[in-house]
């Protein structure tokens, strides 16, 4: 007799969430990304279906990073100093799926760029790759209210996937992401009754769940993984079982997190693996879009997710 | 030792005191009151002090803004004296006590109310009888004492009291009384521990006079009673904030201040003090003589208890948590320190465990949940919330600490429930006025529980305040950015009694939001330890100081109380009294709270790991799982009948 597989069956499924509106919708991307919509825990496809992959996201900055270790610095080179070329290079070369953009030159302690000045490099950005976009602030929460609206803005239809909105500061930006058709990013620190709570405040105004993608904060290898793992997996079992306000995708910033290690720092190729084993990790705790930097990190990641998914 | 001279305003009370001691141990020992949350660890910020003259040093602390340095504010508890000081204690670091014992009519009328309804029988714990004994002669030759007895066994057919005793002390001056008097005589008796003992012998007929107190000694607040044990009236209630809150406002911080030196007395000291004063203003405004009240009853938690007859609380709060004593057997009131007839007794509810104590037997006689044949649920919403399920045939309590914000103590208006509090709050969607009305009707003072609740639910229901409890401002002049986050004005200095605003802002909700979250989870998590959902509990009996009025549904709203039918909530006013007075008044009632404590099992929150989780997901309004809260009605201001409309 063949063996039979005690198999789960969830009463509830992830929202979907689409970054991107393509030509035909009126606006101007080749291609639209869609994350989320899974009836099943990672990876168990008996159980419920996975229609989608998770999603790798090449993160660039707004301004040439002056901290990154020597292994990112050599990848890129010269172009951390150009967005509009570095990005270019992530689509073109690097065949990029998604970009994220971090406007950490907003940062009053990192060149206090202008909110006009950002609005601006993102319509150049968005005419120069046709790529799906996801934006993300500065992290100064009364800067971020000055930019990130104007960024909405000037991203208007082109339903970006914006953040960070924080317990303490989410209702200018959920407001710029309603008013403008983004999606939104809700960061929550390792914490599922925050998470819970932001995504019920923003959808408090308006802002339906479905544009709600959950950062949940992750920490490398050997700094927090195995708890960012518990609080997603937390997370997805309580969507999985009804639970609609926290039913939302995940989105991990991986590349962040990773190369902050200190063993990230010392050795190149030590770098490039904590970002691999971080990302992998991850996938298997439910992430749904990876935001990473090394672009060999990435590819190994992207050869690693066709195979769990088989050609799916 | 260098010793320097302290003055203290607005209290302008002085006190020398030797160099290095710390402004805070100054003030306490000339009665200067300054609150001290943190029991003087330098964390809670509370006991704020401002230097008008003089030198101090006071150690790094994280808690004073530059501005307040610049002002020479200082935190009592970390700064010693160095010279002759003059020091203000700013309205924020005081307790009031003078305001908050305050004569509150509308809790009489209930309590009497509750009084005439009781089914237990009547029985006082101390009864007065007034005898007239034959003189001994020839033929008649028994002793003193046994022709007392005799006296007594012949008229006293109600006391069921097996053996009479009686003290030397009595016994010593009985020869010499008895004739004095011409053996017409008074005699009290009292219950001990199931004996009945003579308590004294008076010549004359004194047996119209027997007076008692009852007491709920809560870790916020001491509520009073004076009965008249033979009539069964309440004759005046009063409440007080417990003057010990100036050592830590829970029952850790009390215990651990117990074991510092000379800790305990201080405590003991404090609650004697409080009690004491309502005892004295009772007795002043009724003109009895103390000598006429023969006995005090007091329920409250097992810290309270230990604190009350200054025992050690230290083992209370160490693994694995056993109190020196649950049952306290009956003592005489002067051993405790407390002023009655010297003779007078002491009674003290007998308590579960180390954090349910004789408060909580008193809610369950109270509320007869011992006596209900559907299973109920009994929450006595105080700083150490205590939560009891059961019916006739079993009970199970637990206890939540809730903090103090629900007695209107650690929120910037709160009052408790005594004239003057706004109790009763409704706010109008156009235009944000807010109707409200006040206990006594009297000029607004403060805001209480029940005023509280309201104004979170009003807020709550039109949207002028996010889940997570911070206030979306708004064009009005109600709505305002203060000190400690943003302000809503609940009343304008020119409605007020003190002539300042009376505010709510978003450091009281987030306390509040703690509060409810504490006995909100607690209830949850007891309810599912023992497999029942709320849908299977028949009757919620709700308790606490809310003096007579506590909106249930606006509990419901804010996610205090579980979303039942209305109508399976009762409010219930302040069981621990009711039932302390229930105790006293009746010999069957205290024989039911020995077996009601010797019946009900205790659970430990401590120990239930989910009980954090549960308390995680309550902090949001009503709660992060909606599917709890759904279908909350929109219903105005349906309860409100205070003629706001």
């Amino acid at each position: 007799m063949a063996e039979q597989l005690m198999l789960e069956k969830w009463s509830a499924e992830v929202a979907t969430v689409t970054i991107g509106a393509t030509k035909k919708e009126g606006d101007s991307r080749a291609k639209v990304i869609q994350v989320g919509a899974q009836a099943s825990l990672p990876l168990l496809f008996a159980e419920g279906a996975i229609p989608h992959k998770p999603v790798i996201a090449f993160e660039i900055w707004d301004t040439a990073p002056l901290d990154w270790p020597a292994a990112l610095n050599q990848a890129y080179k010269n172009e951390l100093k150009e967005p509009l070329v570095w990005a270019e290079k992530c689509a073109k070369e690097f065949k990029a799926d998604l970009l994220c953009l971090k406007l950490q030159g907003a940062h009053p302690d990192f060149g206090d760029r202008s909110a006009d000045q950002e609005a601006k490099l993102v319509s150049q950005l968005l005419k120069k790759v046709d790529l799906p976009l996801v934006i993300n602030g500065c992290g100064d929460d009364s800067k971020d209210n000055q930019v990130l609206p104007a960024v909405c803005e000037a991203a208007k239809a082109e339903r970006c996937l914006i953040g960070n909105a924080v317990q303490d500061n989410y209702k200018t930006l959920a407001a710029a992401v309603l008013a403008d058709g983004h999606n939104i990013i809700a960061e929550s620190p390792i914490d599922i009754n925050i998470a819970k709570q932001l995504n019920i405040l923003i959808s408090d105004m308006g802002l339906p769940l479905e544009r709600i993608v959950i950062n949940p904060t992750i920490g490398a290898l050997g700094y927090g993984l195995e708890y960012a793992y518990s609080i997603m997996e937390r997370a997805r079992l309580a969507a999985l079982a009804g639970d609609k306000t926290l039913g939302c995708p995940f989105i991990c910033f991986v590349g962040q997190e990773s190369w902050r290690a200190k063993e990230a720092k010392t050795e190149i190729e030590s770098g490039i693996a904590w970002e691999i084993i971080t990302a992998a990790a991850l996938i298997q705790s439910g992430a749904d879009i990876l935001v990473m930097r090394h672009p060999e990190a990435i590819s190994k990641i992207k050869a690693y997710i066709d195979r769990l998914f088989g050609g799916k | 030792m260098e010793k320097f001279k302290i003055k203290f305003f607005p209290d302008n009370k002085e006190i020398e005191v030797e160099k290095d001691k710390t402004i805070l141990a100054a003030a306490i020992s000339c009665g200067v009151y300054i609150n001290s949350a943190c029991g003087g660890d330098g964390v809670c910020g509370k006991c704020r002090v401002k230097v008008k003259k003089g030198k101090v040093v006071s150690q790094q602390n994280a808690v004073l803004s530059l501005e307040e340095k610049r002002e020479n504010i200082h935190l009592a508890c970390l700064t010693t004296v160095h010279g002759d000081l003059e020091v203000e204690v700013p309205a924020q670091s005081r307790l009031d006590f003078e305001k908050s014992s305050l004569y509150s009519q509308s809790e009489e009328i209930e309590a009497q109310k509750a009084l005439d309804d009781e089914k237990l029988e009547y029985s006082p714990l101390v009864k007065k009888i007034y005898l007239e004994l034959c003189a001994p002669s020839l033929e008649d030759n028994i002793s003193d004492l046994e022709r007392l007895y005799q006296g007594i066994a012949a008229v006293a057919k109600g006391i069921e009291f097996s053996f009479l005793q009686t003290g030397l002390a009595n016994i010593k001056q009985l020869g010499e009384l008895l004739r004095d008097a011409n053996w017409k005589i008074t005699v009290t008796l009292g219950y001990r521990n199931g004996a009945t003992e003579i308590i004294m012998v008076e010549p004359g007929d004194t047996s119209a006079r027997n007076f008692g107190f009852c007491f709920d000694i809560g870790t916020t607040t001491i509520s009073g009673q004076l009965l008249d044990l033979n009539t069964k009236k309440v004759l005046g209630t009063k409440a007080s904030y417990n003057k010990q809150a100036a050592f830590g406002s829970d029952v850790i911080t009390r215990i651990i201040y117990a074991q510092e030196e000379e800790g305990l007395e201080e405590l003991h000291k404090a609650v004697i003090e409080t009690m004491d004063q309502m005892i004295r203003e009772l007795i002043e405004e009724n003109k009895i003589d103390l000598n006429d009240v023969t006995a005090v009853l007091c329920a409250g938690n097992t810290t309270m208890m230990h604190l009350l007859l200054g025992i050690d609380p230290t083992y209370i709060r160490r693994q694995p948590y056993v109190p020196t004593l649950n049952f306290v057997p009956t003592l005489r009131a002067s051993e405790a320190g407390i002023n009655i007839n010297p003779r007078g007794l002491l009674f003290c509810l007998p308590g579960v465990s180390s954090y349910v104590g004789g408060d909580t037997t008193a809610g369950v006689i109270s509320s007869g949940l011992n006596h209900e044949k559907v299973l109920s649920l009994l929450i006595d919403i105080g700083t150490n919330g205590e939560i009891v399920l059961g019916s006739e045939e079993f009970l199970i309590s637990c206890a939540a600490s809730a903090g103090p914000a629900f007695e209107g103590s650690g929120v910037v208006c709160g009052m408790r429930a005594s004239s003057g509090a706004i109790q009763k709050v409704q706010i109008e969607k156009a235009d944000f006025k807010v109707n409200y009305s006040t206990i006594l009707g009297a000029k607004p003072r403060g805001i209480c529980g029940s005023g509280y609740i309201d104004i979170i639910a009003e807020m709550l229901r039109l949207e002028i305040m996010d889940k997570d409890g911070k206030i979306k401002p708004q064009k009005h002049a109600r709505f305002r950015e203060g000190e400690n986050g943003r302000e809503f004005v609940i009343a304008f200095k020119n409605e007020t009694d003190s002539g300042t605003d009376i505010i709510i802002n978003e450091a009281d909700i987030d306390n509040l939001k703690r509060a409810k979250a504490a006995i909100y989870s607690a209830v949850s998590v007891l309810a599912r330890k023992m497999n029942f959902d709320f849908a299977q509990i028949g009757k919620f009996f709700i308790a606490g100081g809310f003096g007579t009025y506590l909106n249930v549904d606006s509990a419901v709203r804010i996610g205090l109380l579980p979303n039942v039918e209305r109508s399976r909530l009762h409010f219930i006013g302040n069981s621990s009294l009711a039932g302390a007075r229930q105790a006293f008044l009746s010999y069957n009632a205290i024989k039911e709270a020995q077996e009601i404590a010797h019946k009900m099992a205790y659970l430990d929150l401590s120990g239930e790991n989910d009980y954090m989780d549960e308390y995680m997901a309550a902090l949001f309004f009503p709660h992060t799982d909606l599917s709890r809260f759904a279908n909350l009605r929109d219903t105005g201001h349906g309860a409100c009948d205070c003629g706001c409309g």
